[in-house]
């Protein structure tokens, strides 16, 4: 297996403090509403309490990733030596197709710059030996980064969480773990 | 051919930085005007080493204090991460501290001193700061010939910056003379003299040994939120195998993270609390060495136990089942070290205080105070010892104050200066601004001097504290920002962020201190509270010699210097404040514990379940029950904090919008149907204060009869301020430590209705 760099998102541990989003937008300064990594908070039929569990996602650095495959100008490109797809956006001529084809959202419509653009793993970070931002960002801890080996991840890391759109040609190197509820006791009126 | 474009991996095009770089190395730079540098760096950025990096430390009022570490290149913040080198930060920022970049050269900000041309009209007009001052001290010097002292100005300051220099602004005040000042705190008070009249201090364990506790209860409180560096040692407690339990009216994101989360009626704390005493008390479960050696007072509290409460009574009246009730206080009392962390919206309640008087008793009757990983857990000040050296000013000779004896109190330092002088400033409950300012007569305020606090973001009542700034002659205020006190202001002075001046931050939670460097030049014509007190006093000396005794210093490492002595040193392991220029330090303690010597600073010298003090300032010697506030509406009205926001600061950055689009109130599924109120409509949400309109969020979080909106002033095009529906009631108290009570601001109740 080549090697793959992947997030691992531990739902569990996640507080959605969206430290990791702003973290991004403080490395890279994308404009008001250019979002590469963002908060998904979990439906009702996933998780019962309202925006109590999230999922942070941005780009899943597929094994087979889509945007590679529709680029025209070979904008998107799969590293071979950690599987890092990255987007150079000076290469970017906006013709969509990778906003358009991308089934998890990752690449984000720059309106303003007229370009596509995504997240590339911070990779002239990984590259100078640091960690990506949002990863080094995260308080909680609930953001990592990991190598997906031959090995096998315990069972509680799931490539498909509950949530979590299954596209399985594209093969997301984005791994998780699911949030827990806690046990309650409500009572129903306060005064 | 796709290998070869791997090498590049370029994430960012050329931009207009790229052309500064160049035109740095063509030495045209300096030719350009100074707003280049300035008013655009904003700009799109990427990672590419060889940064020039500097300490710095965020100073809001915020238990994490992180220390920055800050990238700076040509003169430009590019961008900013936590400190690796402070355990506690551990490299991470919060929302709010990552979105400092933005707020630097965000282009909403206060650029130029300004004087709005009728105050409220928008009618701004950008003046020299020679202008602004003269103006002000002219205004000062009309006070003082027209009343014979200077009491007619006062200073409504708190904690937008907790930067230990920005003291200077009261500082800057003395120096002028005897002035009126708003003294006590909004936030925390009550829990403060509830710690104080227990143990004599609030002086809570080093957050980072709450890994070693076996059972932790966070009451009240929104680590996941508010301290969002602690959670990582509550994950770490958890896996070595302790429960959280989180006790709150709101199933909060630290709730989500609980084993056990308990939805408690609000404010009936302190009736849980003392049920979970009696339980402890009746199973024998309580520590007879603490009770017995280290105590005072535990067979009258044990006999109030007795003669008023049981379980099945507290069960009643805070909503939380008998069963539960003994479980949670078994599991507690058996579980060593157990710590419970009482937050600070458990306390703003006209029974806050005594509420966390019963929650310490809970910790000390269990032997939980003194040990690591143990302890009640509400905040300390221990690292807070500076000189204060720009706080301390003496009065101009022949200076008239304030005949009474007031004495200026804060939970952070001693009294402003020693003397025993004949005269003094005058005081006014910080929290009643709008009514002390209608009603202060003989001299009435006239000049408003407003820093480091946005009062019409905070402050309650806001109709009224509308008509108090009416009667004023002439408003200051010092900010960054055109927030609603700015457009209630004559006068607006644009003020420094964080990188651009020195100063020192240490926290009130955990037990780092933190270096803050000047990373970049002052943008615009921002200065910071310290040079601009240094500029006052040179117009006020210009104007009347002799007038003003501020030094005119204006390099504020001079004055950061001047903060730090010996036994910051010696605390903190450093020779001089340049050591910690390498990165933040850690007070050297003798243990993660408070009162680990299980000396206690109260009158007894031990742990007082019966205090002496409490009764004198009006308050029962027992945590007795205290019953609630009155509900004067149909809905309980909760306003906590929200991740992005530090009160009235961050909401309004353009980028937070990305995540935090606009305010919502939250309101249980039932109480929308039987309502008729629809997901995501528009509603009205009124009391006898004011009204608020906004989209309803429905949502589980909240009992049938709550109503939550996070605070606080949202900015950009909105005028949602949740302060419109808040009285300024008082909490039970925080007059011992801070000269006046805080405000019960979760007591606070209000209908709610389609718009």
């Amino acid at each position: 297996m080549k090697k793959q760099l992947a997030f691992l998102v531990n739902s569990k541990k996640c507080i959605g403090c969206y430290s990791c989003a702003m973290a991004c937008k403080n490395q890279y300064h994308q404009e008001k509403g250019v979002v590469w990594r963002k908060l998904k908070p979990l439906e009702a039929k996933d998780y019962p309490h309202r925006d109590r569990a999230f999922y942070s996602l941005a780009c899943n650095h597929c094994a087979t990733p889509i945007c590679v495959e529709v680029c025209p100008v070979g904008a998107h490109v799969k590293r071979e030596k950690d599987g890092i797809v990255v987007h150079s956006s000076d290469k970017c001529i906006y013709c969509r197709q990778c906003i358009e084809a991308c089934p998890y959202g990752a690449p984000a419509d720059n309106v303003e710059l007229q370009r596509a653009e995504k997240c590339s793993m911070c990779v002239e970070r990984i590259d100078a030996g640091l960690l990506p931002a949002c990863v080094q960002g995260c308080p909680a801890k609930a953001i990592t980064l990991i190598e997906l080996t031959e090995e096998k991840l315990p069972d509680y890391v799931k490539q498909y969480p509950v949530g979590f759109d299954k596209f399985e040609e594209l093969n997301p190197s984005t791994r998780f773990v699911e949030a827990v509820k806690p046990k309650l006791v409500l009572n129903k009126k306060d005064l | 051919m796709k290998k070869d474009l791997l090498k590049t991996g370029g994430i960012c095009p050329l931009s207009r930085r790229s052309f500064l770089k160049s035109a740095a190395a063509a030495g045209i730079l300096s030719s350009l005007p100074a707003g280049i540098l300035q008013a655009a760096e904003w700009e799109r950025t990427h990672y590419e080493g060889d940064y020039e990096t500097f300490r710095n430390a965020c100073p809001r009022n915020c238990y994490d204090t992180c220390s920055i570490k800050s990238y700076v290149k040509d003169g430009v913040l590019r961008f900013v991460e936590g400190a690796k080198e402070s355990t506690f930060t551990g490299g991470a920022l919060c929302v709010k501290g990552f979105s400092y970049p933005r707020r630097v050269y965000s282009p909403d900000r206060i650029k130029y001193p300004m004087k709005q041309i009728g105050r409220g009209t928008g009618n701004w007009k950008r003046i020299s700061w020679d202008e602004a001052l003269t103006e002000i001290s002219n205004k000062i010097l009309e006070i003082k010939k027209k009343d014979g002292s200077l009491l007619g100005m006062a200073l409504d300051k708190y904690s937008g910056n907790f930067g230990i220099t920005h003291y200077g602004v009261e500082g800057m005040m003395s120096s002028l003379g005897y002035t009126t000042r708003f003294v006590g705190t909004p936030c925390w008070p009550a829990g403060i003299d509830a710690q104080n009249f227990d143990m004599g201090n609030m002086w809570c364990n080093d957050p980072e040994d709450i890994v070693k506790a076996k059972y932790i209860i966070i009451w009240g409180g929104n680590p996941a939120w508010n301290s969002v560096h602690s959670m990582k040692f509550v994950y770490e407690a958890q896996e070595r195998g302790a429960k959280v339990v989180v006790i709150d009216p709101i199933m909060t994101q630290t709730a989500a993270k609980a084993d056990l989360y308990i939805r408690i009626k609000t404010s009936e704390d302190g009736s849980l609390a003392l049920g979970m005493a009696r339980h402890i008390l009746d199973k024998k479960l309580y520590s007879k060495e603490f009770t017995t050696k280290h105590s005072k007072g535990f067979d009258e509290f044990a006999a109030y136990l007795k003669k008023n409460v049981t379980v099945e009574w507290a069960a009643e009246k805070s909503g939380v089942p008998a069963n539960v009730i003994r479980q949670i206080a078994e599991e507690f009392a058996s579980a060593s070290p157990a710590t419970i962390w009482a937050g600070y919206g458990l306390q703003r309640h006209t029974n806050g205080g005594v509420n966390v008087r019963a929650i310490d008793a809970v910790v000390a009757m269990t032997g939980n105070i003194g040990i690591e990983g143990g302890g009640a857990r509400y905040g300390h000040l221990h690292t807070w010892g500076f000189n204060y050296n720009a706080m301390v000013q003496k009065q101009p000779e022949g200076s008239v104050g304030y005949l009474g004896k007031d004495k200026i109190k804060s939970e952070f330092h001693g009294p402003e200066g020693e003397a025993q002088a004949a005269y003094s400033d005058r005081t006014i409950n910080i929290n009643k601004i709008a009514e002390s300012i209608l009603t202060t007569n003989e001299p009435p305020i006239r000049l408003l001097w407003v820093a480091c606090k946005n009062p019409f973001g905070q402050d309650f009542d806001r109709n009224k504290l509308k008509k108090a700034f009416d009667k004023l002659e002439m408003v200051v205020t010092v900010d960054q920002f055109f927030n609603e006190t700015v457009q209630n202001s004559d006068i607006v002075l644009p003020c420094t962020t964080l990188f651009e001046e020195y100063t020192v931050n240490v926290s009130y939670w955990h037990y780092w201190i933190g270096l803050n460097e000047k990373a970049i030049p002052e943008q615009y014509e921002a200065k910071s509270d310290l040079q601009i007190a240094a500029m006052l006093s040179k117009k006020m000396n210009e104007l009347e010699a002799g007038s003003c005794t501020f030094p005119q210093i204006t390099d504020t490492k001079v004055w950061m210097e001047k903060e730090f002595n010996d036994g910051i040193h010696k605390l903190f392991g450093i020779e001089s404040w340049e050591d910690l220029k390498n990165g933040p330090r850690k007070a050297q303690l003798p243990s993660s514990a408070s009162w680990n010597e299980m000396k206690f600073g109260t009158p007894s010298g031990k742990y007082e379940f019966s205090s002496d003090l409490a009764a004198e300032y009006g308050h029962t010697k027992l945590p007795e029950y205290k019953a609630p506030r009155k509900a004067y509406d149909k809905f309980r009205v909760l306003t906590p904090h929200t991740q992005f926001a530090l009160h009235s600061q961050f909401n309004n950055i353009d980028i937070m919008r990305d995540f935090n689009p606009e305010p919502f109130v939250y309101i249980n599924p039932a109480a929308a149907a039987a309502k008729g109120i629809k997901d995501g409509e528009t509603v009205k949400v009124v009391n006898k204060t004011g009204s608020v309109t906004l989209k309803a969020r429905v949502t589980d979080i909240v009992a049938e009869d709550v109503l939550v909106l996070y605070e606080a002033w949202f900015g950009g095009k909105t005028d949602f301020n949740i302060q419109e529906l808040v009285d300024d009631e008082s909490s039970d108290m925080g007059t011992f430590k801070t000269g006046a009570p805080g405000v019960a601001l979760h007591d606070q109740f209000a209908g709610i209705e389609k718009a």
